[in-house]
């Protein structure tokens, strides 16, 4: 339907409507009935249809149910956007407030509370009183939520009115579990949002919430709760102390039942009530694991796959806590063919972690099979499986079988993991050479391609020379090959351990060895020239020397760094229950805050969200990265990391789902524009921008005039130097000088931060960071008063553009709040001449 | 140079004004809060929404995640978790019939409460719509909305029992139907309101009549086994649920006994079963909900044997694969096994393949390298069999990776586990009812490497 046709048919729609407002025709509300149907269905498929709504509002008046309902979804969609209308609607439904069928009431009120209006909350008050005190337990519960809409429209008028008081009074007193449940919800929310607001009294309400006299008239009518409700009550339960032992094992009595409930949103967060009450009682904690256990893996395997996979990540948590506990349940982590690959990662982890010396046989065993697994990835993990375990356990002879066959299963990826994995055993247990090195000795070197695979191969060469005959010959078909050879890795350790044989092997290798040098003295990778010029300086000190340096005794590598951290184990208590278990990261490392307070009226534009709000609604990819613990590192630094973040792109479960890649994309981008910075200019951030707008004068890409950027007293510092912890110290320490929020027609187009950034440093504001993606984009800049000292006198703002809506929000702080307005009359007009 | 170094102020800039929070660990307020709910079509169209928390969650979000979930074009199954952290809300999702339920959170919450509450949405719609499909969903979008309506409110789960939803909100089918009988007059239910939102028990209404009083109750268990390379059953269990249908009237109590409960070895139940009455006497003892519903679910461990053997045989050399597969009945169940199906997953490496049986048909699929075998029934007369010669790709001599099988089949009448119920009591009413039980297995996930 094109768009004409549309206008046409809501003008129809509208004259219908009306004709249809006043009649009291027989049979006019199935006519009704179906003109609403079509209205709905265009609001359905996302047409705007608000056009419509005093007609639709006329219509209201209806005995019929289900018209009422469709009425009351139209307006819930449509008020926040036209309040001027909504406050027709109050007229209509302050009446069916009062009608006789409760569900009406119930219906109603609840629209009544969902049109989400500030300055119709008054009309709100008196019917939330009434449908507190109803007689139906319908309304009570539409009620008690509606407290909380106003609380979050108004919060003011909520606790001026004394609501918390009567859910209070509810929760503890009303015998209908819904009221009592919607209630609990109610209280929990505003007593949240209320610490930032006077927190004496939050606390203490909290406190009373979670008193003993409370939580127990809960738990005694726990049966009565739908299983929403118990899994809010028990949510609750879990943050309550019991005052002792005695206690704890009377809650757990009474919950026992609910691991058996059919609902696994019940059945976790009854575990996450019983780890918590167990937490400080090693040996009955102990217990605990044991009777959870069999609901969880009942769990995992009868549900649906999204459930499965749910389940299974806390259990992961669980296996990883006590691996132990499940050695005789092994068998539940066998994939399965049709499960997805991120199923069969888990699992594997999960089997590399319960592995002990009884189960060692079944479970190489069966990894083994994945070897041969369609799935390259899956069969690429669980060679390293094998390896994980092989690096635990002490059955060397059946681990060696399993490398022999994955030898010979000649597929050059399970070859590659293979050698990598013998490498590390190696390593660990030098007195397995023996058995290990027979394996090796039998790979041919051309079927090995991978850098890792050929860079481990080469290090066994070198390390274990005696050992194999050939050796020497082998590591010089590598030699020749040097210029072809692509991987720095690979050609570091050639040097190596081409350096090493000679120690060993003199005669045999003495020619290579000239050959190796010499090719490695002209390699065009710093490194490698290093380490090539190195081994030759110290060959000149002597062959002693040079052999005490390259090749002295090792001693077997005890742990691998990269084993499990202890911290990750202590998660279970933290985050049982959470979805940072189900994402698979911990919740430190994402997002974590918490809708408090009122919810912010402005819609949503994009994926970013804007406004006040903007400190919570970060890009969770950021925080990850804000978390990494390299905040120390100088600014390069802090790049590679970046960088390396994107490629492990841990943050997410697909490489692509992260924002790293449009983060990142300022920096590749201009390496791109400027290929060949001099080293000079490179050293810190401020030169580098200077050297930018040099480029750019020259590239002509920008045709402003630098001389006069806007009219104003303030000048600015040509080169304001800041670094990234000073700019972050100001940020945290100043208070906000002003917030402007205005139109900007010339950013529309705007489809990467680069040219703004570049427009902005012509005029003397520098960028400290970037970030976002169409339609938003986030900055910060910098600038500096021409005449002050190096430490003072900075402007630092924070800058939001959305190029969909053409806005911009400007957040300013400065060192001296009195030159503020003027810089940002500055930076204003900087903003608007962009483009042109 | 510009650094994106805006996460970690903003990590700082969190800091600072959460700061009081933080402080004590500010977790306490659980905020179950599904922001929304979109319905997809299969090919991602966004067929409904519905927002729960005033403000709309913008629709753009739903483009994003199909484009996460489907990497590239030919992948059709979605390939991300149920959960997923996008820029700015956490997106779970759970797939029934092709259609995507997807839900926002902004804040964490129990994972759990969300996937199942969205899988308890697809099951009601199931059971208002008469299935569920992309027409179904897009003709009924009214009764959609008003389902959703009562089933959550403000980001909270109400009630999710179809028997109470029902009291509040007619089936398509039964509205029309309603309103063709009493043309002109409203179709409110309000005189049954009250009585079921302040039940005693709450997944049942008070005042049920039926004009003819029966229950049923069907014994449905899956068997989940995989046979390694070598022949070994490396694990077999079995999966059961007992399902009841109840058409009673007023409140009556069920009671329910099996033979040998004692081979169960994890149960959960509906919430309507008491389950101190288990724990003494292992006895289903409950008020049913009317309609259908799932009593109970059990697992079954380590079972020994699997009702029909699948013996495969490959041998390589020279680029040709040559495949026999033998299939049989390993042991006697009591009943005959049914629907017999093979699907052998060709890997990558397998340019074609000439497979023909003796017995039943084989379907090759070329596009997915699935090959189909049914067999139905064994015959008496002779064992079926499956051979023929894959061919390999041009430079590959033998076959690397092996072949998995997929095993379907279906016994009426008996349960693979051998447990058994004796009987059936109603109490509490004054009529006599028909009581009906019946036992089906089905191959779950029945896997053979080969």
């Amino acid at each position: 339907m094109n768009a004409d046709n549309r206008k046409g048919e809501l003008v129809d729609l509208k004259s219908q409507l009306r004709q249809l407002a006043g009649s009291r025709q027989p049979g006019v509300e199935d006519i009704k009935r179906e003109l609403y149907k079509k209205v709905i269905s265009y609001m359905t498929i996302g047409i705007d249809v608000s056009s419509l709504f005093s007609e639709m509002v006329m219509c209201s008046a209806t005995s019929d149910l289900v018209l009422k309902k469709m009425c009351y979804l139209y307006v819930g969609n449509y008020a926040r956007g036209h309040p001027e209308l909504a406050l027709l609607t109050i007229n209509f439904l302050q009446k069916d407030c009062h009608d006789d069928d409760p569900m009406i009431r119930g219906l109603a009120l609840r629209s009544l509370c969902s049109l989400r209006v500030k300055n119709l909350v008054e009309y709100l008050v008196g019917p939330l009183r009434s449908g507190l005190k109803d007689g139906n337990g319908y309304v009570r519960t539409v009620a008690a939520m509606g407290v909380l809409k106003l609380y979050h429209i108004a919060p003011s008028q909520c606790t001026d009115n004394e609501f918390p008081a009567m859910l209070r009074a509810l929760l503890l007193n009303d015998p209908d579990a819904q009221v009592v449940a919607n209630c609990l919800c109610a209280l929990q929310e505003i007593y949240a949002a209320e610490v930032n607001i006077s927190p004496e009294t939050a606390l203490r309400d909290r406190e009373h919430l979670l008193s003993k006299p409370v939580i127990y008239s809960l738990l005694n009518r726990i049966k009565d709760f739908t299983e929403w409700a118990q899994c809010l009550v028990l949510d609750m339960v879990s943050k309550y102390i019991p005052s002792d032992s005695d206690e704890s094992f009377d809650m757990m009595n009474i919950l026992e039942d609910r691991l058996q409930h059919t609902n696994s949103a019940v059945v976790l967060a009854t575990i996450k009530v019983f780890l918590h009450l167990t937490i400080s009682m090693a040996d009955v904690h102990q217990q605990v694991y044991e009777r959870i256990k069999a609901p969880l893996l009942t769990l995992v395997n009868s549900g649906s796959a999204e459930q499965t996979y749910a389940v299974l990540s806390h259990l992961h948590l669980l296996v990883l806590r006590a691996p132990a506990l499940f050695s005789n349940d092994y068998k539940h982590f066998y994939c399965r063919y049709s499960d997805p690959t991120y199923v069969k990662k888990l699992k594997l982890e999960m089997l590399t972690a319960v592995a002990n010396e009884s189960n060692t046989y079944e479970i190489v065993t069966e990894l083994s099979e994945y070897a041969a697994n369609v799935d390259v990835a899956i069969a690429r993990e669980s060679i390293r499986a094998v390896g994980k375990i092989a690096l635990q356990q002490y059955d060397v002879n059946a681990i060696v079988d399993r490398l022999l066959q994955f030898l010979e299963m000649e597929k050059d990826y399970v070859t590659a993991e293979t050698l990598v994995l013998v490498k590390d055993l190696l390593r660990k247990y030098p007195q397995w050479s023996h058995d290990c090195i027979a394996v090796v000795g039998s790979v041919s070197s051309k079927a090995v391609t991978e850098p890792k695979a050929k860079a481990a191969l080469i290090w066994m060469l070198g390390e274990y020379a005696y050992d194999m005959p050939d050796a020497p010959y082998i590591l010089e078909g590598f030699v020749q090959n040097w210029t072809e050879e692509n991987s720095a890795e690979v050609r570091l350790e050639l040097l190596t351990a081409i350096t090493k044989i000679f120690f060993k092997r003199p005669p045999e290798s003495i020619k290579m060895l000239g050959a190796a040098l010499s090719a490695g003295l002209a390699d065009a990778h710093q490194d490698v020239h290093d380490r090539a010029l190195l081994y030759y300086r110290l060959l000149q000190q002597g062959v002693e020397v040079a052999e005490r340096v390259v090749n002295p005794a090792k001693q077997a590598v005890s742990v691998f760094a990269d084993t499990q951290s202890s911290e990750i184990k202590d998660r279970i208590f933290d985050e049982f229950n959470s979805l940072s278990v189900v994402y698979q990261q911990p919740s430190y490392m994402f997002l974590d805050k918490e809708v408090r307070g009122p919810i912010e009226l402005v819609e949503d534009t994009g994926l970013l969200p804007m406004g006040p709000t903007t400190t919570d609604d970060v890009l969770p990819s950021q925080l990850v990265d804000a978390n990494d613990n390299d905040l120390l590192l100088g600014p390069s630094d802090k790049e590679d990391s970046i960088v390396a973040a994107s490629n492990g792109s841990h943050a997410y479960n697909g490489p692509d789902l992260s924002g790293f890649d449009s983060l990142s994309a300022p920096q590749r981008s201009q390496s791109a524009a400027f290929p060949t910075p001099t080293p000079q200019v490179a050293t810190t951030p401020a030169a580098t921008s200077t050297s930018l707008l040099d480029f750019d004068d020259l590239l002509g890409l920008n045709t402003y005039d630098v001389s006069t950027p806007a009219p104003s007293s303030l000048k600015l510092k040509a080169k304001p130097s800041l670094d990234p912890q000073a700019f972050q110290r100001k940020w945290g320490q100043l208070a906000v000088a002003s917030t402007v929020d205005h139109t900007l027609a010339n950013v529309a187009a705007l489809s990467t931060p680069q040219p703004l950034i570049r427009h902005m440093q012509a005029n003397l504001v520098e960028v400290m960071a970037s970030g976002g993606k169409a339609p938003t984009f986030k900055f910060f800049f910098y600038a500096q008063a021409a005449d002050s000292p190096p430490t003072s006198g900075f402007f630092l703002v924070e800058l939001i553009v959305n190029t969909s809506t053409a806005s911009s929000q400007v957040k300013i702080k400065a060192d001296d709040a009195s030159l503020a307005p003027h810089f940002q009359e500055l930076f204003l007009a900087t903003l608007g001449s962009f483009g042109f | 140079m510009i650094r994106p170094l805006i996460f970690f102020f903003s990590f700082l800039l969190l800091l600072v004004s959460n700061s009081a929070e933080q402080g004590h660990e500010d977790r306490s307020g659980l905020a179950i809060m599904l922001h929304c709910v979109f319905i997809l079509s299969d090919t991602g169209e966004i067929m409904l929404e519905k927002h729960w928390m005033g403000h709309q969650v913008d629709r753009s979000i739903c483009a994003w995640f199909w484009k996460q979930a489907h990497p590239s074009e030919r992948q059709e199954t979605i390939q991300v978790p149920t959960v997923v952290a996008a820029p700015t809300y956490y997106v779970l999702h759970i797939v029934r019939e092709g259609i995507t339920f997807l839900a926002c959170a902004k804040t964490e919450m129990p994972p759990l409460l969300g996937i199942e509450f969205l899988g308890r949405v697809a099951d009601v719609l199931t059971e208002y719509l008469g299935g569920l499909n992309e027409d179904l969903v897009k003709d009924n979008f009214v009764i959609i909305y008003q389902l959703l309506d009562e089933m959550m409110d403000h980001g909270f789960p109400l009630t999710t029992e179809p028997s109470i939803l029902k009291e509040m909100i007619l089936p398509a089918n039964l509205v029309s139907r309603v309103i063709s009988v009493v043309t002109g007059t409203s179709t409110t239910l309000s005189s049954t309101l009250p009585s079921t939102t302040s039940s005693s028990v709450p997944w049942r209404a008070s005042g049920i009549k039926h004009a003819k009083n029966e229950v049923y109750f069907d014994l449905v268990e899956e068997m989940d086994a995989t046979v390694n390379k070598d022949g070994f059953l490396a694990r077999c269990e079995v999966y059961g649920e007992v399902l009841g249908s109840s058409r009673l009237s007023g409140m009556p109590d069920v009671s329910l006994t099996f033979t040998n409960p004692s081979i169960l070895n994890d149960v959960s139940f509906h919430p309507c079963v008491r389950i101190q009455a288990w724990e003494s006497n292992q006895k289903l003892s409950f008020v049913p909900p009317d309609g259908s519903f799932k009593l109970m679910s059990y697992r079954i461990k380590n079972l020994k044997n699997t009702p029909i053997y699948v013996r495969p045989q490959f041998s390589s050399g020279g680029g040709v694969v040559t495949v026999t597969v033998m299939v049989g009945i390993r042991a006697n169940v009591g009943k005959p096994v049914d629907n017999i199906t093979l699907q052998l997953v060709l890997p990558p490496s397998v340019a074609s393949s000439d497979l023909t049986a003796n017995h039943g048909s084989v379907l090759p699929n070329h596009t997915t390298k699935v090959t189909t075998w049914t067999i139905g029934r064994i015959p008496k007369d002779k064992a079926p069999c499956l051979s023929g010669k894959l061919q390999l790709e041009a430079g590959l001599e033998r076959l690397r990776e092996y072949p998995t099988f997929l095993v379907g089949f279906k016994i009426m009448g008996v349960a693979l586990s051998g447990l058994r119920s004796d009987r059936v009591d109603i109490n509490r009413v004054d009529y006599s009812a028909y009581r009906g039980f019946r036992a089906v297995t089905r191959a779950g996930n029945y896997e053979i490497r080969s």
